[in-house]
Parts: C-alpha cells; structure tokens; sequence
C-alpha cells in the first residue's frame, strides 16, 4: 500500500476529533471554535484532493483498519468513485459551514449554532464521508446512521412547528429505511457469511441468481429510499424546505447523492449484470417526469427546488442502468454537478429570502433591479440546472444522451426522450421564479431592507430575528464561491469527464476494487 | 451443527418472534400517534437484531475463550453487529422522544400532521378555481391584441 | 476566432461598468467590437473566395466530440457580414435609442453584446454540438433581452414563450444531433457533408433537427412567437426578430442542405412549412395597425420563403435564398430601426394615428422607401435581383412558383400599407409632431437603406462571395443581374408587383381567417401543463407519513418480495430449518407474542410501553438462550433505559391518544402480517442459502492477537472499532439533539443547591402541596432532627420523600459506580465493556434523581454531559489518531506489559482507552436525557404550576 493509503481514515476521524472538542468546549471561546470548524473541513478537502490524486494514480487507496486483514476486519477504500465524490463533498461543505457561520454572525444567533450546530454538522460531514469510503457493508450502515443522526438533528433545529412536523416525516422514513437495509445486511450476512465488499463480489457469485436478485432488490429499495427515487420520494420536498438554509443546501446537496453513490456501489461491485437495468431505467423516468411535474405545481422556491432535486436524480439513476462505461461515467459527472449546482441554488435561496423577505413567489419580486448581484447569483446555476449549455448541467445530459442513444434499446431510447423533456420543463420552472421573483414588479410588502424583521424559516433556531445586514459578506462570498465551482466543472469538463469515465471503467471492471481489498497490494 | 461449517440452517421460533415483532412494529409504525410510531421502531428494530441472529447460525456456547470451546460457541460477528445496531437504537429513539416531547409542547399532543404546503396543491388539484391561480404563473393573461375586422379609421 | 469570441464576452462584462461610469454612450464603445469582427471578416475574405477557408481547433471534452472547432466558410463569411455588421450598427443606434436613465440598461448593454458574440460563434462552429451551445445561447440571451421591460407582464409573458418555444425545438434538435454523431461517428460539420452517413436513424436524425431551425426560424406551427417578441426593445427585435436569430435556422437549412436536401423527408417538411408561413405571415402582416407588428409577421413570411429557396436544394435556388438573405436583413433591420425612431420621436407607432412623417424627416423617409422598396422587390434594389432569380429557380416545381409570386404580392401589398401608413400625409389626421432626429440615430437606418441600393447595382461585386457557397451545390447557378432581358422571371415580377399595387389600392385588408390562433394553442397547453402538474402532484404527494411509510412497506412486499415468490425461492422454506434449539425459546417467544400483541392492542400510552418492554426483555433473553450474554445485558440495559425514557416523556402526555379518524386499521394489520411474514420467509430463504463458512472463524485467533478472552468485545472495541466509534457518534449527536429540543436557546446549567432558591412546594410539588411547606435551607447545614442520606433532598416537596428509598440509593449508588468500572475493564475477557458498564453507571445517576430530584441530581454530577461526551468522543477517536500517529494502523491496538510491585504482571491494551471514551460517551448520554427529559422537564412543568 502506498503511502497515501494510511491518509484515509482521516476524512472521518479528525471531524469526529474536533466534534469531540467542541462538545467538551460547549458553547465557550466562539472564535476558536469558528475557525476550528473551518479548519476542519478544509483538513478534510486537502485529505481528499491527495487521495483524489493517488487514487487516480496508484488505484484504490485501501487501509486496513486496526491492522486487521480483510475479510475479517474493517477495510475503509479510497476509489476514483468515492475520492471525487469525497472532494465534492468536502468542497461544499466547507462553503455551507462558511455560509452559515455569516448567518449565525450576522443574526447575532448564537443560542444554538456553535454548542449544536457546528458538531453535529462536523459530524454530519464525518458521517457523509464513512459512507463513501466504507468498504465493509455494515460499515456503509454505520456511515449512514452518523450522517443521518446529524440530519435528524440538523433537520429539527430550534424547534418550530414546521420544523417538527417536517422532521417527523424525515426521521420515521429515514429510520424506515435504515431498518431496511439492516434487513438486507442479516440477509446478506446469512446467505454469505461476510460482510466485506470485495468478499461478498467473490462470495455472491457463487450464489443462486434467484438468492442474489432477492438480496440486490432489497439493497435497491434501501438505498431508492436514500435516494429518494419514485414511489420513494414523496417525503424529501415534505421535509427539506423548511430547515435553516445552510441546512437545506447541504441535504439538497448532499444526502441523496450518498444514497446515489450506495446504488452505484453495489449495483457495480457486488451485483454485475443487467438484471435490474430495466427496473431502474423505469424508475428513473418516472423519477424525471413526476418530479419536474411536482416542481411546476410548487409557488414556493424551496420546494420548488426539492421537486427539481428529485427528479434531476432520475438522470443519475438512468446512468446507472444503462450499465456502460459511459453511462456510468456521465452518471458519476452528473452527481458531481449536481451535488454543486443544487447546494449554490439553495444558498442563493437563502439570499433571496433575506432580501425578498419570503420565498413564497406569490409574495417577491423586483429583485432584478433591487439587486442584481443576487440576479446574476441565481440566473447562472439556474440556467446551469435547467441544463442550458455550455454549463455542467448540459455537459452531464449530452453525456447521458450519447450513452442512451449508444445503447440503442427502445426503453434506452424513451429514456433519452424523458430526460428532454424533463430538462425542458426544469427550465420552465426556473424561467417562472425569475419570471416572478426577479422580474415582476416589488409587491410592496415583500422586500427586507437591513433592519427589517424575516420571516422564522431561515434563522437557524426558528425563532424570528431582526436582519441587521441582508448581505453578509461571508453568506454572499460563500456562494460566490459555489456558483463558481459550477463553472469549474464547465471549464475543466474535459479532463473531469475523461476521469469519471476512468472511474466508471474502473467500477465495471471490479478487479482492481477486489483486488486492491483482498489480495495483492498491503 | 457448528457455526464455523458452511450449512445455515434457520431457528423457526426465531424466524417467528421476527415475523411477529416485525409485523406488530409496521402495524404501529402505520399510526398517527408518535410515540406508538417510536414502539414500532422499537419493536421492528428487535425483530430485525434477532433475523440478523438467525443468519448467524445455530445456538452454542457464549464467544469468550477459555469458556466455550471455539467449536461450540454462536457466530461472535453478528452479535458484535447487533450490538452496534442495538446502541444506535437507543440514541435514535431517545431522540425521538425529544421530538415527541417538542411535538405536544406546540401542539398538545403527539400527533403527525399532514404537510401543509402539499394540501394546498392537493385541494388546487380538486377545486376549479385553482386555474386562475396556475394560469397566473405563466402571465397567459396578458396577450397583445389582435387587431379586429372593424374597418380602418383613416383612408 | 477564439479571440474574437472572448473580446465579445469581456465587453459583455464591462458593459454594466461602462454604462455606469458613461450612460447610453457606453454603446458607441460596444459597437466597436463587433465592428472589429467585420474587419477581421473582410481581411479573410480573399482567402475564403480563394478556396481557403480559415479554421483552428480547440480542446473541450474530447470524449463527447466537443471541440471547440471553428470554420469560416463562405456560407459563414455571409453571415458573420451581416451578424457582425448589423450587430455594431443596431448597439451604434441604441446610443440614441435609450434615455439615459432607462433601468437595467447596463445588464441589456451586457447581454446584447453578449448575444453577438454567441451569434459569431453560432454561424462559424464547425461542429454540429458546439453550434447547438450557441444556439442555446442566443436563446437565453433574448429571453432576457425580450423581458427588458421586466414590469410589463407582456414582456414576461412573451420572453417566456420565445424562451420555451426555441428550446423545445433545440432540444429536439439536440436530439436529432446526438442520433447523426452516432450514425456518423462524429459531429463535425465539415465532414458530415463531405461524407454524409446513411442508415435508417438519419431521416429521423434530419428531421428533429429540421424542428429545431423551424422553431427558431419562426415557422409554422412556432411561427407565433416572432409576433410576440415584438414586446421587446426595437434594437432588439431589429437586431435578433430580423437580421440575426431567426436566421440561425435558415442558416443551418442552408449549412446542411447541399448534403442532405435529397434525404427523404427534407423537402418535404422544409417546402410545406415554408409555403404555409410564406402566405400565412403576410396575410396577416396585412392586418395589423402597429408598424412593429406588421413588420414582424412581414418577417415571418420572408423566413418562410427564405425556408423554401435556401431549403430546395437546388444551385439556383440556395443562390436566390443567399441574395435574399443578405437584401432580408438589410432592409427590414433598416425598417424596424425606422420604426424604433418614430416610435421614441413621436410617441407613437399606430399607422393610424402617424401622420407626415414624409415630410417633417425627409432624409429618414427616403432611407426608409429605399429600404421598403427592396422589400417589395422593386429594380433596381437588392431585393429585386433576389426575387427575380427566386422565380427562376422552380421551373419543374409550379406550385411552390405560385405560392412565391402571390407570396409576392401579398409582401408589396403590406410593404406599401406600411410605407403609406409610416410616411404618408393622411386626409383628417394631423401631422404627427416629431422632436427632432438627430443624425447619429438616422445614421444607421440611412446606411443600411443605401447598402441595399448599392449591393443591388453592384451585384456582379457581390456574385463571388455568393457563388462561392452555391459552388457546394450540384450543377451550376445561373447568372445573377438585375436584367436577364425579357424572361418569365421577369414577367412574374411585373405581376406580383403590379398585382400587390392592386391590393394596394383597393385597401385590401384580408378577414381574420380562424379565431384560434397557434398562440391559443400554446396558452391551452401551458395552463394544460399546469393543470397535469397539479393534479400529478396531488396524487403523488399527499403529505401524509402513513402514506409514505405505506407505499415503502407496499414496495418492498412487491419488489423484493415478488423476487421471492416469482424465482420460485418462497417454495421450500423450511428445507434447511429446525423448530428450535431448546424448548425454552419457544416459551419465551410465546411470552413475546403476547407482548407484541399487547402492545398493539393497548390504548393506554404507558400499557403500551410496558408490553414492548416485554418483548424488549424476551429479545434480551432469547439472545441469552442463543449463547451471547453480552447482548443479552446489553438488551437488557438499554430497554430499561429506553423504558425510563418513555416514562419520563409520557407524563406530560395525554393518558391515551387522541382516536384519530381516519384510520384504516384492517389494512395497516394486513400489511403488517404481509410484511413480517415476507421478512420471516426471507430469513428462511436466505438463512438456508448458506454453503460457506463465515468470516468469523477467524476471529477467536484475533482474540487471542488481541490480548482478550471475550471475542465480541474485542471485534467490539479492536477488530470493528471502526463501527463501534461511528456508533458513538450516533449517540453524541442524539444526545446533543435531545439537548437542542429540550433547551432550545441553548442549554441551562442544572440548578444547585444554595446557588439556586428550589420553588416554593419543593420539588416536584403537587396540588396538595401547601405553599412553603419546605422549610428554608442553608446549603451545607443538616436539617435538625433528620439524618440526611442524600444532600439535597431536602429540596423536595416533602410527600414525595421516602426515606426508606433514600437509604437504599444511598446504599446502592457507589457499588453501582463500582460495578460500573468493573465491566467496562473486564469486559475485554468476560462478558461487559463499556456500553453495558456506562449505562449501569447512568442507572446509578437515574436512582439519584429519582431519590431526591434535580438538585440532587446537579450535586451527584456537577459535570455537563457536553463535557463527558466529548471527552468520550475524544478518548475513542484520539486512540485512533494515536495508533497512526505512533505509525502503526489507524485505531491499531497495542499490549503493554509491566511488572507492578504487589500486583504482579500487568498487562494494558490500549483498547482500553477506547472502552473508556465509549463508558465516558453512554453515562453523557444518559445524564443528558436525565437531566432535559427529566430537570429541566421539572423545572417547566413548575413553572406552568407556579
């Protein structure tokens, strides 16, 4: 194992660290603990970007937790697949907990930000990270009840009715979820006797089909939750919208596409073959079509945008059936994009919110001529959502379309056609926010001048505060910042693509993962 | 009968306390109550740690060397799984009381409510009326005329 | 030509910058750069008619074809003249055309430049897809140049239509592209005509591109958003509605015909839709009252015919449709740049109302004449020449020649009503009053009106350039004049004009000829689409948990659970099963039933907690009987907690809950049987699957490694310790969530004694507790006459003491503590660790509270929980960082053996820390749920009594 194998665990342990801290520290010394926040995480990006690097280089980065030998210890890998989502993460991440430490500052909203907000968040981005390097099955449980846990709390935070009645909905299907999976790991557990990924990849071929496609139907329908795919998606626009908006973009962001990334984990590594290729290609344009629907049917933006996040999944999910190394390699760029467009869309909803005083569209509007930084700050990511080129969203789509059509099935083929249809709708839905919020003229009642009182929905804990600045510089730089990683992606679309379509390959081929975990290299 | 050969051979008054546990646990899960919703959890979380115990084989001896000859002892893994899951449980739902708690503060009781914001779509959906309000959104009100067949004014 | 791409960007972001340091003049500035374009176009030209096309290449991503790949071919040096050259003169003219204090004029200035540089790129990409970016492009771009006037719902309405309409059409477009890369192999331009693919998808392919460029070219059916852009800014609609965006369909008919004409559907589509539009849009050109408006279905028509020459396929046609492309959007720019100076000189654009204009702005009008006239197709103006080569050009095709001549005519007829209705004196109307042009805003207007003239009469100048693009059509073009002598063309010149002269005259306004337009058409789909989304929505998303968790659990019956019966797997379950592994299971397992039962059928909230606690302490026994005391206690431990828990919550709670109507309960008990049945059968399945030995086997050897007797506990805090720290986690974080929701504007210390006065009744006061029944304390001094077994008990209402509890917690806390730290360190060897020991240590605090309440509570533990846990989190993970730190594995363990006077060898595993964090974690958790879900729960329920 290379050197940079033993970087791994790091991701995970140094948040839990510094959560560990801060919990002793409570809500003493606010600076100290701001910056350690920060520093955290960007401990975390930096950690991630080598291992991106190695990875890419050397292959799978695997450590052996304890020193113990895979199959029977923990074994956390570092794969093309999980090292870029890691840098993504981390990435955003990083801007969201900037964002949110100018919202604390500026509302002067100190109750619950640094003794609950910064640990659990911390903690959340631990969790985030387990999940993507686990390579241990019950580990990937693991992971996803930190992250989880986090949300719960992240989700509930201040206590508002809305905000209560949201987090039931969120924690009971979540827990729903979890008790599945859980059922999935005894399951797989009693079928093979291991737990460990590249072991089950060798143990489950030796399995009857019937067992195996049991076992990877329960796992898809554990993780469809996760993901929020049709029928399983009715909860998330319930239940994200009404969390703080540093909250709402990092869940937007983030938690599905780990649901995402399980799905490609394990449809590749443990279940080759195209067994549910079909099942998912059907869900997936479902997925597209009902949630773009929902999204037109929203006047509200934060829902608005939960709806698009749903339905943008279904491209994921249709990358992952078409089972091709460019399938695949699109869906793993799409994720990327996604993960950036989405959060900068809910940080700029933030914004808007502060400036607009709500974000109900019946209510805003004249924002283009009150603020045309703002404008400018939601046009572009909008356009880059609605998939208009040159922008990610459209490089991640072209790419999808190439595969579809390569694929040349009729269901590959009406797939194309839904996801047109669905970029085509997405666009309307955003024309109609600009339309309304930023073109049509300023009701008078909708507009926060410094000073005024906003509406509870953003504070973090609900209560309502007086905004004594609208535009915290940390808020606007740290969506500055997204909305310009955004752009990164278009810019450097070339050699990004040629590396998802590298970490494609290298999920189809499963030898090297198998490889790297049991037997050659440590 | 050791758990360290290869045959699984399944525990049918286990595999029925899970039925059971599981089946009661999504009955109460399905009610409106939250903390009935939480013993639902409680009650599938139990059924589910005693599956993962059957998966792990047959009965034996407690793990601990020196006491039960490695042969004649339960698979130690899934135990140590379920441990983690039993733990994890309990914060879970501890939190849950919290939520519960929260819950009859602002409204007195535990209830789970309906969202809000999708009934109002809900009735869109139901009641005509709702047009005006959908087709607003896309400003189809506005439209720049159409001259008439009235003749010309000038000439 | 990257270059010029990038100088247009750059002025696009300064613009806002120069428009606010110069106002409107900033556009003199921004017409330089597309000026620089048509310089950098006329010294390539010799080169292009040469034979020479410019070109360079750049990477963009490869692995999608997408080259940044531009060409200057002669059909692009056409255009790039007329993109360029009229793109700088109408930002020339908008320096006049706007008031200084028009708002958002710095991001128009902005985006107006910007779209010319997106229209440069769109006619000189040489790769189908990068084409398709810019096409995009420019229809983001006149989205918000059409929505100008933001506050008009008639701009919104129309930038949106504009917006939806084009990129339906781009996307279907985009589609057509992607089929024809992968028929072709690749999506270059240049080599899709030098080797057109051929197969079965190309027609297809062909097709949907065709929709595109009709979209975009306004064509019917899309033909009516041209109209309803009209609301924009008249540069805009001069620059985009008439000179340069609409023409991006005509040019790609015209990029692609030359190889693809003769493929199957092409002339179909391309002659029908363009003959409809051709006499469709000047019929109704005819019928309008505003200038603007009647020019812009005169636009529609011209694109049709447009369609139909550049379309046909043929060498004398293209070259008809090139002339006529150049002469279109010189004079009608030139008219619409009229139209825009009356409109902001006189106020009005209504040709009823206008009045004179000929004489008041002689220079303008003539400009204008020159400009309409090419239009009609009057010699010796370009228009003509085009019209007349037009004519020639189908002699095998009678029909579509009709359709052009009466299209002709239709267009003389309109081209004269707007001439006489612009400029001429009306008899009972007074003249217009016009403030004053100035020549910089005629400029523009009066250059373009002579180019027509001059490119007319200089046609033999002009024949190369246009020879050089019809040169890739077979066969060869006929030569271009103004005089061919006496021939048909000529002839049908002479009629249309004199015919159009005719409709003139006679005042011909056509009837309406159906109520229900194409835009109809698009509002019913638009609210049809709002509709669909709502009522979609309204069956998907319901908003109710039951729902959700219903449709999940359905799921999963049917997916994973119709594998099951489907594969045939559900058939013999019971193969690899046997009843029991002692009687005694199935005796608890009875008891359990009862429980669960119970539990489901109790009302009573705290009946209800009771029985599942049955089935809690069954599972704890079952999991004794299986051989794993470990989890037995650890089972046992945490349902006593989970049951103090609820208690606590309950007693705030309603007794029972409130029934709730709706309730289907005979559908939530056959889902629940379905669903446990299934999950009982895949256990059964699954289980019986097994034909391997598991991967624990190796652990009793680990054990052994890792210095402990107890293999669960050493996979617990050294083999697995990765998920044991994860699982604490979980419980910092629940712990601190309780936290969140019980003190919501951050946590309260606990009160203690003497610092804090405890209420009036004492703690835990009843209604028949007497006001100041507690008697006054000291901190520190005992009570006379009471011995004092817990030091702060006499903060309690006095009937909620007992004495005899006192003394047995008393008794019973520190053996508990004692206990406590015993499992946590032997667990390593026999049944224990720090789970089960911290939540014994946790039980012990629980006594004390429950004994004498919170302030006996804040003396036991003066200590947060924050600082516990954190401190836990800390051990745990530090152990971790340690290990790696001191380079061996992360969370690796290691044994320390010393020679301890007395004791003998002792022997360390660093593990142990671990346990420890994981102790320090457990008691925080429980002190955190005790002291919010129990004190400060007190504490409020107090203060409501008080």
């Amino acid at each position: 194992m290379t050197g940079f194998a033993a970087l791994v665990p790091l991701p995970v342990i140094v948040p839990l660290l510094a959560a560990g801290v801060k919990f002793a520290l409570g809500p003493r010394m606010e600076a100290l603990q701001r910056w350690l926040s920060a520093a955290t995480l960007a401990a975390v990006l930096v950690v991630a970007v080598v291992l991106l690097a190695a990875a890419d280089r050397y292959g799978p980065q695997v450590v052996r937790v304890g020193g113990w030998p895979a199959p029977l210890g923990i074994v956390l890998v570092a794969d093309r697949l999980s090292a870029l989502l890691l840098v993504v993460s981390s990435a955003i991440t990083l801007c969201v907990l900037i964002y949110s430490i100018g919202q604390g500052m500026a509302d002067d909203d100190r109750a619950g930000p640094l003794s609950v907000f910064h640990p659990t968040f911390i903690i959340l981005m631990a969790g985030v990270a387990n999940a993507f390097l686990a390579g241990d099955l019950f580990n990937l449980y693991v992971g996803f009840e930190i992250l989880l846990s986090a949300s719960y709390v992240l989700l509930t935070l201040g206590g508002t009715l809305a905000r209560i009645r949201a987090g039931t909905t969120y924690i009971v299907v979540s827990l729903v979820s979890s008790v599945i999976f859980l059922i999935a790991l005894g399951l797989v557990y009693a079928a093979t006797g291991t737990l460990n990924m590249a072991d089950l990849a060798v143990r489950l071929g030796g399995l009857s089909p019937d067992v195996r496609l049991v076992l990877q139907l329960t796992l898809l329908l554990a993780f469809g939750i996760k993901a929020a795919v049709f029928p399983l998606s009715a909860w998330l626009p319930d239940s994200y919208p009404t969390a703080p908006a540093p909250v709402t973009a990092v869940f937007a962001g983030l938690l599905t596409k780990v649901g995402v990334y399980a799905m490609i984990r394990t449809e590749t590594l443990l279940f080759p073959g195209r067994q549910t290729a079909t099942l998912l290609m059907v869900v997936a344009a479902l997925t597209m079509i009902i949630g773009i629907l929902g999204a037109i049917a929203q006047t509200d933006i934060k829902r608005l945008l939960s709806f698009t996040l749903v339905s943008h999944i279904g491209y994921m999910v249709f990358g992952i059936g078409l089972m091709s190394v460019n399938g695949l390699g699109a869906a793993v760029f799409y994720v990327a994009h996604h993960i950036t467009v989405q959060t900068a869309l809910f940080l700029v909803t933030g914004l808007v919110e502060r400036r607009g005083g709500t974000a109900s569209l019946d209510r805003m509007g004249g924002l283009a001529r009150r603020s045309p930084l703002l404008a400018l700050l939601f046009f572009v990511p909008a356009m880059n959502l609605a998939g208009i080129p040159p922008l990610s969203g459209f490089l991640g789509k072209l790419g999808l379309l190439r595969a579809g059509v390569a694929a040349g099935t009729p269901l590959a083929y009406v797939l194309v056609g839904a996801g047109l249809v669905t970029s085509l709708l997405t666009l309307y839905a955003v024309a109609r926010v600009w339309n309304r919020a930023f073109w049509r003229g300023t009701p008078e009642d909708a507009t926060a001048e410094p000073g005024s009182v906003l509406e509870a929905r953003t504070a973090m804990s609900g209560t309502r505060i007086v905004v004594p600045s609208v535009f915290p510089r940390r808020m606007v730089g740290a969506t500055v910042a997204l909305v310009l990683m955004g752009l990164a992606f278009t810019v450097f679309a070339g050699p990004l693509v040629r590396y998802t379509d590298r970490a494609a390959a290298e999920l189809l081929g499963r030898g090297t993962y198998v490889g790297a975990v049991l037997g050659g290299r440590s | 009968m050791s758990w360290a050969n290869g045959v699984g051979t399944a525990n049918v008054t286990l595999v029925v306390a899970v039925a059971v546990l599981v089946g009661s646990g999504v009955y109460l899960l399905l009610e409106r109550t939250l903390t009935r919703v939480v013993l639902g959890t409680l009650l599938i979380g139990n059924g589910v740690n005693l599956l993962i115990l059957v998966g792990g084989g047959a009965a034996g001896g407690a793990p601990i060397l020196g006491r039960t000859p490695i042969g004649a002892m339960s698979d130690p893994l899934p135990e140590a799984m379920i441990l983690t899951a039993i733990v994890i449980t309990l914060g879970v739902s501890a939190f849950l009381l919290a939520v519960a708690n929260r819950s009859w503060q602002l409204t007195g009781d535990d209830e789970v409510q309906n969202d809000y914001e999708d009934h109002r779509v809900i009735e869109r959906a139901e009641h005509r009326e709702a047009d005006e309000e959908t087709e607003a959104d896309t400003d189809t009100d506005e439209r720049p005329e159409e001259p008439g067949d009235q003749p010309e004014g000038a000439g | 030509m990257l270059v010029l791409l990038v100088v247009h960007v750059l002025a696009a972001v300064a613009a806002p910058l120069l428009v606010r340091g110069m106002g409107a003049r900033a556009f003199y500035v921004l017409a330089v750069v597309p000026g620089a374009a048509v310089a950098w176009a006329a010294v390539r030209t010799p080169g292009v008619l040469a034979g020479h096309p410019a070109g360079e290449t750049h990477e963009w991503v490869p692995a999608y074809h997408l080259y940044l790949v531009f060409r200057l071919t002669p059909l692009a040096l056409i255009m790039v003249y007329l993109v360029a050259g009229i793109g700088a003169l109408v930002l020339f003219y908008c320096a006049r055309y706007f008031r200084p204090d028009e708002p958002g004029l710095g991001s128009f200035a902005g985006v107006l430049t910007a779209f010319a540089g997106a229209m440069l790129g769109l006619v000189l990409a040489d790769d189908l897809v990068l084409m398709y970016v810019f096409w995009e492009l420019t229809s983001v771009f006149s989205y918000l140049l059409v929505g100008h006037k933001a506050t008009s719902g008639t701009s919104r309405r129309a930038a949106m239509q504009a917006l939806l309409v084009t990129t339906l059409g781009g996307l279907a477009m985009l589609a057509g592209i992607v089929l024809l890369d992968h028929a072709g192999g690749t999506s270059r331009v240049s080599a899709l005509l030098e080797h057109p693919p051929g197969g079965a998808v190309v027609p297809v392919a062909l097709a949907l591109i065709l929709i595109g460029a009709v979209s975009k070219s306004a064509l019917v059916p899309f033909h009516f958003w041209l109209p309803g852009a009209m609301a924009a800014p008249t540069p805009v609609s001069a620059y985009l509605h008439a000179a340069a965006m609409v023409k991006a369909g005509v040019f790609l008919v015209a990029l692609l015909a030359p190889a693809y004409a003769a493929v199957a559907p092409w002339r179909a589509i391309v002659l029908t839709l363009g003959c409809v539009t051709m006499l469709l849009g000047a019929w109704r050109a005819l019928r309008q009252h505003d200038l603007k408006l009647l020019l812009a279905y005169g636009t529609v028509s011209q694109l049709g015919f447009l369609i139909v020459l550049l379309g046909a396929g043929t060498a004398n046609a293209a070259q008809a449709g090139a002339v006529m492309l150049v002469a279109h959007a010189m004079f009608k720019a030139a008219l619409f740049l009229f139209v825009g100076i009356a409109d902001t000189r006189t106020g009005t654009r209504d040709l009823r109302e206008l009045s004179g204009l000929g004489r008041t702005a002689p220079v303008l009008a003539t400009a204008t004449v020159l400009a309409g006239a090419s239009m009609a197709g009057v010699p010796p103006l370009l228009g003509f020449a085009g019209k007349e080569s037009a004519f020639g050009a189908f002699p095998g095709d009678p029909a579509v020649l009709a359709v052009l001549v009466i299209g002709s005519a239709l267009t003389f007829a309109y081209t004269a009503r707007f001439l006489w209705g612009a400029l001429a004196r009306k008899p009972g109307v007074p003249d217009t009053p016009v403030r004053p042009i100035g020549p910089l805003f005629a400029g523009p207007t009066v250059l373009l009106a002579l180019t027509g003239l001059a490119t007319g009469c200089a046609l033999p100048y002009l024949e190369p350039l246009i020879g050089a693009y019809v040169g890739a059509y077979p066969g060869h073009a006929d030569h271009l004049a103004l005089w061919h002598g006496l021939t048909v063309p000529l002839g049908l010149s002479a009629l249309a004009i004199t015919s159009g002269l005719v409709l003139f005259a006679a005042r011909f306004r056509p009837r309406r000829l159906v109520r229900f337009t194409a835009d109809h058409a698009y509002d019913q789909a638009m609210r049809a689409l709002d509709r669909l989304a709502v009522h979609v929505t309204g069956f998907t998303q319901r908003g109710s948990l039951p729902v959700y968790l219903g449709v999940i659990l359905a799921t999963l019956v049917v997916v994973p659970g119709g594998a099951l019966v489907a594969t045939g797997l559900g058939r013999d379950l019971f193969a690899h099963a046997e009843p029991w592994d002692s009687p005694a299971q199935a005796v608890v397992v009875a008891l359990m039933l009862a429980g669960a039962v119970g539990t489901v059928r109790a009302r009573v909230r705290l009946a209800g907690v009771l029985l599942a606690g049955v089935t809690g302490y069954g599972t704890a026994l079952l999991f004794v009987l299986h051989g794993a005391p470990d989890l037995g206690l650890t089972q046992f431990l945490s349902e006593t907690v989970l049951t103090v828990l609820f208690v606590l919550v309950l007693r705030r709670l309603p007794r029972r809950p409130a029934p709730s109507p709706r309730r289907p309960k005979a559908a939530h008990a056959a889902l629940g049987v379905i669903v446990g049945a299934l999950v009982g059968g895949l256990a059964l399945t699954m289980t019986g699957a097994r034909h391997q030995p598991p991967v624990s086997t190796g652990l009793p050897a680990a054990a052994e490694k890792g210095g402990g007797k107890n293999i669960v506990n050493v996979t617990l805090v050294d083999v697995r310790a990765w998920d044991t720290m994860g699982e604490v986690s979980v419980l910092a974080v629940a712990a601190t969530g309780v936290t969140s929701l019980i003190f919501l504007r951050g946590a309260r210390r606990l009160p203690r004694l003497g610092r804090h006065k405890p209420p009036p009744g004492g703690v835990w006061a009843t209604r028949r507790t007497a006001p100041g029944a507690l008697r006054p304390l000291r901190p520190g001094t005992v009570a006379r006459g009471a011995v004092r077994w817990l030091s702060a008990v006499p903060t309690l209402s006095p009937e909620r003491r007992s004495v005899i509890f006192e003394v047995v917690t008393r008794l019973l806390f520190h053996p508990m503590i004692v206990l406590s730290l015993y499992l946590t360190f032997s667990g390593h060897n026999t049944t224990g660790g720090g789970f089960a020991g911290g939540i014994v240590a946790g039980l012990a605090l629980l006594v004390r509270y429950l004994a004498g309440g919170r302030y006996e509570l804040a003396e036991t533990a003066p200590v947060g929980p924050g600082l516990l846990i954190g401190l836990g989190l800390v051990a745990a993970t530090g152990t971790g960082l340690a290990a790696m730190i001191g380079g061996g594995p992360v969370l690796g363990s290691t044994i320390w053996h010393a020679e301890v006077p007395l004791l003998g060898e002792v022997h360390l595993v660093t593990s142990a820390f671990f346990d420890l964090g994981v102790y320090l974690i457990v008691v925080g958790l429980v002190l955190d749920i005790l002291r919010s879900l129990g004190a400060e729960i007190d504490r409020q329920v107090g203060e409501e009594a008080a």
